[in-house]
């Protein structure tokens, strides 16, 4: 598809180039086109002369020099569904319509293949905001003068790609030019693309087996418990003694004047409140000798901090920290 | 005690700082100095006293200031001898000039020619032979026209010596000449008129204060100086001082400039202050500043003006004083009395000057230690003070020297005031500041030519807002209707926009009213380009504005994404609202926080509302593309608290998966759980930044342009959104030495700033956000910081984390930069943002960079990795959101790719047939191949690190990690086209090529 991008933006920017001459030969276009669309037909039939009849194709589109909407789409369908003569005929219309207004039912696939070739070309979709298209355009506008440097570039580029476009897409994965091809992977989920969406979709099993899941986990969590339990008290009584829990009163769950849900506090929320209630000792400056140890500290602290500001000012001064300019 | 501690650090700074900007006067740079001197002297020696000097040395000059009877017989200069901060020792580094004052000799001046420009053309023309003679000295490298104090009439002479020392990187000798004792000072008084062109029209001559006052400036030049160094050779604290003061006005070029501050001023105040026993003797030079700034900033003397009474003889009087005040803004009289020396100084230049001032002291109060970084090492020039930048192109504007270049004042000079009258009527009190500067000297200025060139830089205009508020005030009410007068001048200042309104108090008034797109607030710049065309005969090309320049990174297609905010924070209620109305759980949903930053409008691309997710459920008209990915927000919700959760972590989480599926049954969104302090740091962070984002209005599109910037350059793994959002908070809670942003240029440059200059090695960056950080808390993160820069005396890179960013929710910086970035991820990083930060100030204050360079911005070279991937830019999930889409010319292409069919970001038209519950099914929530890739592909290798942008490009950096251990079995056999092609494989259907740049490093 980098590929196919570029060649249109060659194209698009022949296109802009030849607009004038293409403009008058309207009409003579159409009707190449309509040829074009009936030689088409009668070659897609036949599976194994796709690849030729779009190289060809490609050839007309650079002569045509607007009939650009073609390409992608007939790459994929080339695959062979029944639907496609009826679809390619559309897309006639289409390409009718591209010349005047164009034809919303289909448009969209195209738009979304077709990007920056489509936006260009299909004045009318101008009101799709959000579209590729026209972010891009939006962009386009901005950098025009760089877009075209950029695409000479890319037209250079693109020579050298061309060389690649002679390999059937049939040949998997092969190397060429020391390039290593791979396949779009529709048919390997082990890899890429295919995989991802395999991962999605196994990730969201819906909302039963996910409750199932979860019963499963509660169920054989609980056992578990259980049984770490039985054994935990099977242990005490084989030393024939049990632990005594002393339990108070009821667990207090609700508010007894206003009847809201408290909540009881987890044993590990508890522990740590004792702690801290603990800590009753003498206050810092008690003692006299206390005193006079705090100062002494905060002293040495001094002193400490002192010497750490010069040692990390030694090192800002290696890192030319203090020069201002 | 407590400040003294605080201040010691500071102190071992200032000293630091001192021996880098001072210039010990060493034997090779006295050498240098007097060799360059004695060559101009025989130079001088070499010009045949006597010759006749005539118009035709500098016809164009001459002509262009309006002179007459120029003609004169040359003498040798009276003196020369050498003056200013260098004959002081107060030269602060890397300004490192010598001025040489040349008296001119009485005998080549009239006693009348201190009228009508004759004194300045004469004193050009004598510039003019000695430059012809210097040239061609051998000793002499070069010799450029310069100004005083960017005043066009009196060029001076900049000597470069041929000799170059190491030290003294362009060293040159300034050649002033200065005029005493060549007039009468009486006739030079501030009444009086000198320039008889100016007075045709009337009966009473205008007088011609600013005139009067260029000349008897050159008269005392010589006796001002000898006064200033009086006052500071003997006095070491002093001299040190003024290099300070030096540096810190180096460091702000609002300041700095022609019309407000400049060296010889700072001394004379500072030598004022010492005259008025304000500093002695036992203050440190910090002391001092810090005095200086205070008497800046806020002294009544400035209201009456200062003036040197200690030469009892000479008296001004009540009325000259009266006179002085009425003419000047402000006034500096110099110790004889004579003249003003800030006669130059204009009153916005002075109110700048005050508030810089100001800034600084609270710089010194506030911040600490920090302070030293914040008055001296921080560069505050017009793109990162200013919230506004334009640039008004003037070159060949005829209408700006239309009644001649030099009149009282000169012709730039008066329209420098005439765009700042302009400005200011316009803007009214949605302007805190506005300063205009037009620096006319450019180094290869031609002034024999004359003055028209002078117009080549471009006027520049900063402009601080006042507030918000003010600022994105849809309409200006105007006077009255009845009042005649008024509305009648309202009406001319304002053309057509100005239109009678009826309010809602029933009053009738002129008005005007300003729209602007309730996303982009970029109303400021319809106000200024209007009045801007209105009053000025400027065309739309030459009012170059810094506004919204940026502004295309955050939009999708022709709008912002912002604009769905309003939608999306509707939706968020209702949503909360339906959970906390759930019945049938066990325990009920207690609160409802968002967590994601669209709720914060800190997102750089919020979702807009879906077509397939409206309430009633029917299939939309299809008018837009639909996007087959939905980007989910993160809410967390709170239960109520109950005794009966498992300790068991796995339990836990299984119990909340059960939870939110019940709550989920009852129609609302699943989500993913996770881990409980994370879960609680960033429902901290979302209502800290929240309630920041409240005060600030500006701070949203800040980030979001920060966070753009993160991405593009491919740093989207080093640098996650939370952190960002802190160093651009950083940026509002703690704006000194700034005030808070209020433009989003201005603060993204601060930001740029902010990561290429903070010490990131030696200092935590504490961002308390509701000020409520104690000392404790300080002291807290002091205790983290320290542990973690340990190891960094042994190895540079051994620090972790090497971005410390403290809140106070998180005092060990654990929440957001642990792990990354690394210190090597930062030095990148940093080395970006210090590039960006230049491009953009250079975008903001220079001429002429043709919109390509904004996007530059944003567009990260791909030749700084080791090897690239592209991918298909149509199977990314949102493919609107690609900035450019990316090639690469450079390395060899590897590795070519086909897209996969088995993906769409958008819903084909097939698709569409079925009904909206199929098609809901079709969306795809939260997929995302790229970061499924990235996963896949960390998972698989450990040789190479990856960078790339989450947002939406379509390029990944790769680069080699050099490991140490490990490296028989890693990096001895691999072969890394091997590697690459492995790393192709893995995103099959997604990589478009990968580009093979450099091989790893093999490590020895």
């Amino acid at each position: 598809m980098g590929k196919l991008k570029e060649k249109r933006e060659e194209k698009k920017e022949k296109k802009q180039k030849k607009s004038k001459k293409a403009k008058k030969t309207n009409i003579e276009l159409l009707r190449k086109e309509v040829m074009l669309k009936n030689e088409e037909k009668g070659s897609e039939n036949i599976k194994s002369t796709g690849k030729k009849k779009r190289r060809r194709e490609k050839e007309n589109n650079v002569d045509a020099g607007i009939a650009v909407q073609f390409n992608k789409d007939n790459l994929i369908k080339v695959e062979g569904e029944k639907e496609k003569p009826r679809k390619k005929k559309r897309k006639g219309e289409k390409n009718n319509a591209l010349v005047g207004k164009s034809d919303q039912q289909d448009g969209y696939a195209e738009q979304n293949d077709d990007g920056a070739a489509g936006q260009s070309l299909v004045k009318t979709q101008g009101s799709i905001n959000n579209s590729k298209g026209q972010s891009e355009a939006v962009i386009g506008e901005d950098i025009r003068t760089h877009k075209s440097k950029k695409s000479y570039r890319k037209k250079k580029e693109h020579h050298k790609l061309r060389k690649s476009e002679t390999i059937p897409e049939k040949i998997d994965e092969s190397v060429h030019d020391g390039v290593y091809y791979i396949s779009s992977g529709e048919e390997d989920s082990s890899k890429g693309m295919r995989k991802w969406l395999m991962e999605y979709h196994q990730s969201r099993p819906g909302l039963k087996v996910l409750q199932q899941r979860i019963d499963q986990f509660v169920t054989a969590h609980e056992e578990k418990l259980e049984q770490e339990r039985k054994e935990r008290e099977a242990r005490a009584a084989e030393d024939g003694w049990t632990v005594v829990v002393h339990h108070k009163g009821r667990k207090k769950t609700t508010d007894s004047q206003s009847g809201i849900t408290v909540g009881s506090v987890a044993p590990a929320v508890a522990e740590s409140q004792l702690t801290k209630k603990k800590r009753k000792e003498v206050g810092p400056d008690f003692y006299r000798f206390q005193k006079r140890e705090a100062q002494r500290n905060e002293i040495l602290a001094l002193r400490s901090k002192f010497e750490e500001d010069r040692k990390r000012i030694q090192q800002l001064r290696a890192a030319r920290k203090f020069r201002p300019y | 005690m407590d400040v003294d501690t605080l201040m010691e650090p500071m102190d071992l700074k200032v000293s630091e700082l001192l021996k880098e900007v001072q210039v010990d006067y060493s034997p090779a740079l006295t050498e240098l100095v007097d060799d360059t001197v004695s060559a101009i002297k025989e130079a001088i020696n070499q010009i045949p006293e006597g010759i006749e000097v005539t118009v035709d040395e500098a016809p164009g000059f001459v002509k262009d200031i309006g002179a007459d009877k120029v003609e004169f017989k040359f003498k040798k200069p009276k003196s020369v001898e050498i003056g200013g901060s260098y004959s002081m020792k107060c030269i602060a580094k890397p300004d490192i000039n010598v001025d040489l004052f040349i008296q001119l000799p009485k005998e080549c001046f009239h006693e009348k020619d201190y009228l009508n420009y004759r004194y300045h053309a004469k004193r050009f023309l004598y510039l003019c032979i000695l430059k012809k003679f210097l040239k061609s000295s051998s000793l002499v490298h070069k010799v450029e026209w310069s100004s005083f104090h960017n005043e066009a009439r009196k060029p001076v002479l900049l000597v470069y010596p041929a000799r170059k020392v190491v030290e003294f990187p362009g060293l040159f000798v300034r050649v002033i000449p200065t005029a005493k004792f060549l007039f009468n000072v009486a006739k030079l008084d501030m009444k009086r008129n000198n320039i008889r062109a100016l007075n045709q029209e009337g009966n009473t001559p205008l007088p011609t204060p600013r005139y009067n006052s260029s000349m008897l400036e050159d008269m005392f030049l010589e006796d001002n100086t000898e006064f200033l160094k009086k006052t500071f050779l003997g006095w070491r604290e002093l001299r040190e001082a003024l290099i300070l003061l030096k540096v810190w006005a180096q460091q702000r070029s609002s300041i700095y400039a022609h019309d407000c501050l400049n060296e010889f001023l700072i001394a004379v105040i500072l030598s004022y202050l010492a005259t008025y026993e304000k500093v002695n003797n036992s203050m440190k030079p910090l002391q001092i500043f810090r005095v200086t700034m205070d008497f800046i900033a806020s002294s009544k003397s400035w209201s009456q003006g200062l003036y040197f009474w200690q030469q009892r003889e000479v008296k001004v009087s009540k009325e000259e004083r009266l006179l002085y005040k009425e003419t000047f803004p402000v006034v500096i009289c110099d110790s004889y009395a004579h003249l003003n020396l800030a006669f130059r100084m204009k009153s916005n230049g002075f109110l700048e000057l005050q508030d810089e001032a100001a800034l600084a002291l609270k710089c010194l109060e506030k911040s600490g230690d920090v302070a030293f970084e914040d008055i001296f090492m921080t560069k505050i020039d017009f793109s990162s003070k200013f919230d506004y930048c334009i640039r008004l192109n003037l070159k060949g504007n005829s209408k700006v020297c239309a009644s001649g270049f030099c009149l009282d004042d000169e012709c730039w000079r008066l329209y420098e005031q005439k765009v700042h009258n302009i400005l200011s009527q316009g803007l009214s009190d949605r302007a805190k500041f506005i300063r205009v500067i037009w620096r006319n000297f450019h180094s290869d200025c031609d002034m024999e030519n004359g003055l028209s060139t002078l117009d080549t830089e471009p006027l520049l205009i900063g402009i601080s807002v006042s507030s918000l508020e003010k600022a994105f005030r849809v309409v200006d009410i105007g006077p009255n209707a009845d009042n005649k007068e008024e509305a009648l001048k309202f009406r001319k200042f304002w053309g057509e926009k100005a239109e009678l309104r009826r309010f809602r108090d029933g009053k009738i008034a002129e008005s005007t009213v300003w729209e602007s797109e309730q996303w982009a607030k970029h109303l400021i710049l319809k106000i200024i380009e209007y009045v801007l065309l209105q009053h000025l005969s400027l065309s739309k090309t030459n009012i170059l504005q810094v506004v919204d320049q940026l502004d295309f990174s955050l939009l999708h297609g022709v709008e912002d994404p912002m604009s769905f905010s309003a939608s999306l924070l509707a939706a968020f209620e209702l949503l909360s609202k339906r959970l906390r109305c759930i019945e049938d759980i066990p325990l009920k949903v207690s609160s409802v926080q968002p967590l994601d930053p669209a709720f914060r409008f800190t997102s750089v691309f919020p979702p807009r509302p879906h077509p397939l997710a409206s309430e009633k459920g029917h299939v939309p008209k299809l008018r837009k593309l639909i996007s087959s990915c939905i980007q989910p927000l993160e809410v967390m919700i709170q239960l109520e608290g109950s005794g009966n959760w498992p300790m068991d972590e796995v339990a836990i989480e299984k119990t909340k998966s059960a939870f939110l599926l019940k709550i989920g049954e009852s129609d609302i969104v699943k989500r993913v759980p996770f881990v409980d302090k994370k879960l609680f740091v960033r429902g901290q962070h979302s209502s800290m930044i929240n309630g920041l984002q409240g005060i600030y209005q500006m701070y949203g599109p800040v980030v979001r342009l920060a966070k753009r910037w993160v991405a593009s350059h491919l740093f989207s793994d080093c640098l996650v959104e939370e952190a960002v959002e802190l160093l651009v908070a950083h940026l509002f809670v703690k704006p000194l030495p700034f005030t808070a942003p209020c433009s989003r240029i201005a603060g993204f440059l601060r930001f740029l700033r902010l990561l290429a200059d903070y010490d990131w090695t030696f200092s935590p960056l504490v961002v308390d956000i509701n000020n409520d950080l104690t000392p404790i808390d300080k002291k807290e993160i002091y205790d983290n910081f320290t542990p973690s820069r340990k190891g960094h005396e042994e190895n540079a890179q051994n620090i972790s984390p090497s971005m410390f960013l403290a809140t106070s929710y998180d005092k060990a910086s654990e929440a957001w930069t642990r792990f990354a970035p690394n210190s090597l991820e930062l030095k990148r990083l940093v080395a970006y943002a210090r590039s960006s930060a230049n491009l953009l100030t250079r975008l903001v204050l220079e001429d002429q960079t043709g919109p390509l360079k904004w996007e530059c911005l944003f567009r990260t070279p791909l030749s700084n990795y080791d090897a690239v991937i592209l991918l298909h830019a149509g199977r990314l999930p949102y493919p609107q959101r690609l900035l450019f889409p990316s090639n690469s010319n450079q390395g060899r292409l590897v590795v070519h790719g086909n897209a996969s069919k088995a993906f769409q970001p958008f819903m084909l038209p097939g698709d569409l047939r079925g009904n909206s519950e199929e098609l809901k099914h079709k969306l795809m929530v939260n997929f995302d191949p790229l970061m499924s890739y990235v996963a896949d592909l960390q998972k698989e290798f450990n040789t190479f690190k990856l960078w790339y942008d989450s947002l939406g490009g379509d390029a990944i950096g790769l680069t080699w990690e050099t490991k140490k251990r490990g490296r028989d079995e890693a990096g001895e056999g691999e072969d890394p086209i091997k590697v690459l092609k492995g790393v192709g494989e893995v995103g099959k259907g997604f990589v478009r090529s990968v580009y093979f740049l450099k091989a790893p490093r093999l490590m020895k």
